[in-house]
């Protein structure tokens, strides 16, 4: 109970993207494993399932609000429910997928009304109310996000552990073998729209360049990031220095 | 003389930079929250003007065009968008103390400025910076370490100092032509280098979080089955993931950015490769 009601108010707030980049971040599946890890009383656990979630999630952005998939949705219902059926991360991945799908639904449900708000600032705007235009930027969209962003995630995480582990005791070995094995390949989907939002074909063998890296000589992720800070500083300061010849 | 008594009383009015600074947090917090399909960042980008407008023009009638006038269409991106809040801000300031500012160029700034730096912003903030600090996160949560939760806020710290910066350029450029910041290259120069960055770290996590090898193997007359695994580690290590993500890049650069479908074809592929035994 308090799972369900703690995971539906943080959907609510966290989803609004108060503060930018702020908001946006305590909305990571990444993220919210830390509370609800110290909820459930396995942090540990909750971290690698989050991490799991995160990872389909790391590339995708936003362009023009259109969210491509509502990766805070997808971890609050899926984190709380592998940590109660003892789900792989592999499988709590799969588990987000149509999580994921549903909060890009209700997110355009959600901006279709707002469409309203826009009609009562331009009111305001007419007497002066600059007090009213502040309200309909700021509290009406909260008061219409909670109506709309609470209650699936609290109903979701009051009746979907059992649901889901009754659902896992009927499927057979092979299910659960592909279902582990998607959770594997899911994270290709984020690195893939990271190469493609970056977008320059040229600069792909950078990626490649530290793809194996880390596969022949098992570097771990510092030292890849420090290599990796070199690597982009020395090629922008030599186009630097070719430029400067040919000016 | 009417006419110059009215000036110097409106050329008294001037922004600080506390007003300045002001109205960028007020954008930080507030600009995706009223978010809608009509209009998008439109009424977050005037409620967060709105108490410099007011500041700046006394007179009501002056200030309900003004407040009308920014809740003409805007959509940028909360960062490298600021640069033209900052530039409308010192616009209008130069409006108010009578200089000739019509509307049509403050509206034409605002539209003819805000894709693109959108797409500088997507690139930089959500394309590269993000991407390398919440897979910072991963790593360590993956060990089950709460470090992982805590990590991505260096996002957060990172565009938050980017914006104010940029919101505070955008006001001293003012009036002057955006195309000399451009022009000054160092934009193009933290793109590249920010993009190189961006990949060559999603290829160091990609080997370490993208997972896919196969049990199959081909039986020999004589001796111990050959394992298909065993070759491809061979020819490189990671070969499959590698492929798997490169397959998918191509997807999405050829035949559009469908995620939902991309990822109900990867759990249904999966599925059909344990139910034959490939996967």
């Amino acid at each position: 109970m308090v799972l369900a009601i703690f995971t539906g108010i943080w959907y609510w707030l966290t989803r609004m993207n108060i503060g930018y980049t702020f908001g946006y971040v305590f909305a990571q599946p990444v993220v919210m494993a830390l509370p609800i890890g110290l909820i459930m009383g396995d942090v540990p656990q909750a971290m690698m399932v989050g991490a799991a979630v995160e990872l389909v999630y790391l590339g995708m952005i936003s362009p023009g609000a259109n969210m491509p998939a509502d990766e805070a949705l997808a971890g609050l219902i899926a984190i709380p429910i592998a940590l109660q059926t003892n789900m792989t991360p592999e499988m709590a991945v799969v588990l987000a997928v149509p999580f994921g799908v549903l909060g890009v639904f209700l997110d355009q449900v959600r901006r279709t009304i707002h469409a309203s708000l826009n009609h009562m600032a331009d009111k305001y705007a007419l007497t002066c109310n600059t007090k009213g235009i502040w309200m309909a930027a700021t509290v009406w969209p909260l008061v219409i996000g909670f109506i709309l962003r609470f209650p699936p995630v609290f109903l979701a995480n009051l009746y979907g552990a059992e649901a889901v582990q009754g659902f896992m005791d009927i499927i057979p070995e092979w299910i659960l073998h592909g279902l582990s094995v998607a959770g594997g390949v899911l994270p290709a989907l984020g690195f893939a729209i990271t190469i493609f939002i970056i977008g320059k074909k040229t600069l792909i063998p950078f990626f490649i360049l530290g793809f194996f890296l880390v596969q022949y000589l098992e570097i771990n992720i510092m030292a890849a990031a420090i290599f990796g800070t070199c690597i982009a500083l020395l090629t922008v300061l030599m186009r630097q220095e070719k430029g400067g010849e040919k000016a | 003389m009417s006419d110059i008594y009215q000036e110097s009383v409106k050329s008294d009015i001037k922004l600080t930079k506390k007003d300045v600074n002001k109205s960028f947090f007020l954008w930080w917090w507030i600009c995706e929250i009223s978010n809608s399909f009509e209009r998008l960042q439109t009424l977050a980008f005037c409620a967060c003007i709105s108490p410099i407008l007011k500041k700046l023009y006394p007179d009501e009638k002056d200030l309900s065009e003004a407040l009308m006038r920014h809740l003409n269409f805007f959509n940028s991106q909360g960062i490298w968008g600021g640069l033209v809040h900052g530039i409308t801000i010192a616009m209008e300031e130069q409006k108010a103390r009578g200089e000739d500012v019509p509307e049509e160029a403050i509206t034409g700034i605002k539209t003819g400025l805000m894709g693109p730096f959108a797409g500088i912003g997507d690139t930089v903030d959500w394309g590269t910076w993000k991407p390398i600090c919440f897979a910072l996160g991963v790593t360590f949560a993956s060990n089950g370490s709460a470090i992982g939760a805590i990590l991505p806020f260096l996002f957060t710290i990172i565009t938050l100092i980017e914006g104010y910066y940029i919101w505070n350029l955008g006001y001293s450029l003012g009036q002057d032509s955006i195309k000399t910041v451009l022009k000054g290259g160092w934009v193009q120069e933290l793109i590249t280098g920010a993009s190189i960055l961006g990949l060559f770290m999603m290829g160091a996590l990609s080997a370490n979080f993208v997972k896919l090898t196969t049990p199959l193997t081909i039986k020999m007359a004589n001796a111990e089955p050959l394992a298909i695994q065993n070759i491809f580690d061979q020819i490189a290590p990671g070969i499959l993931p590698l492929a798997i993500t490169f397959i998918i890049y191509w997807y999405l650069k050829n035949k559009g950015q469908n995620y939902t479908k991309i990822l109900l074809t990867i759990i249904i592929a999966s599925l059909l490769g344990a139910l034959i035994g490939i996967f």
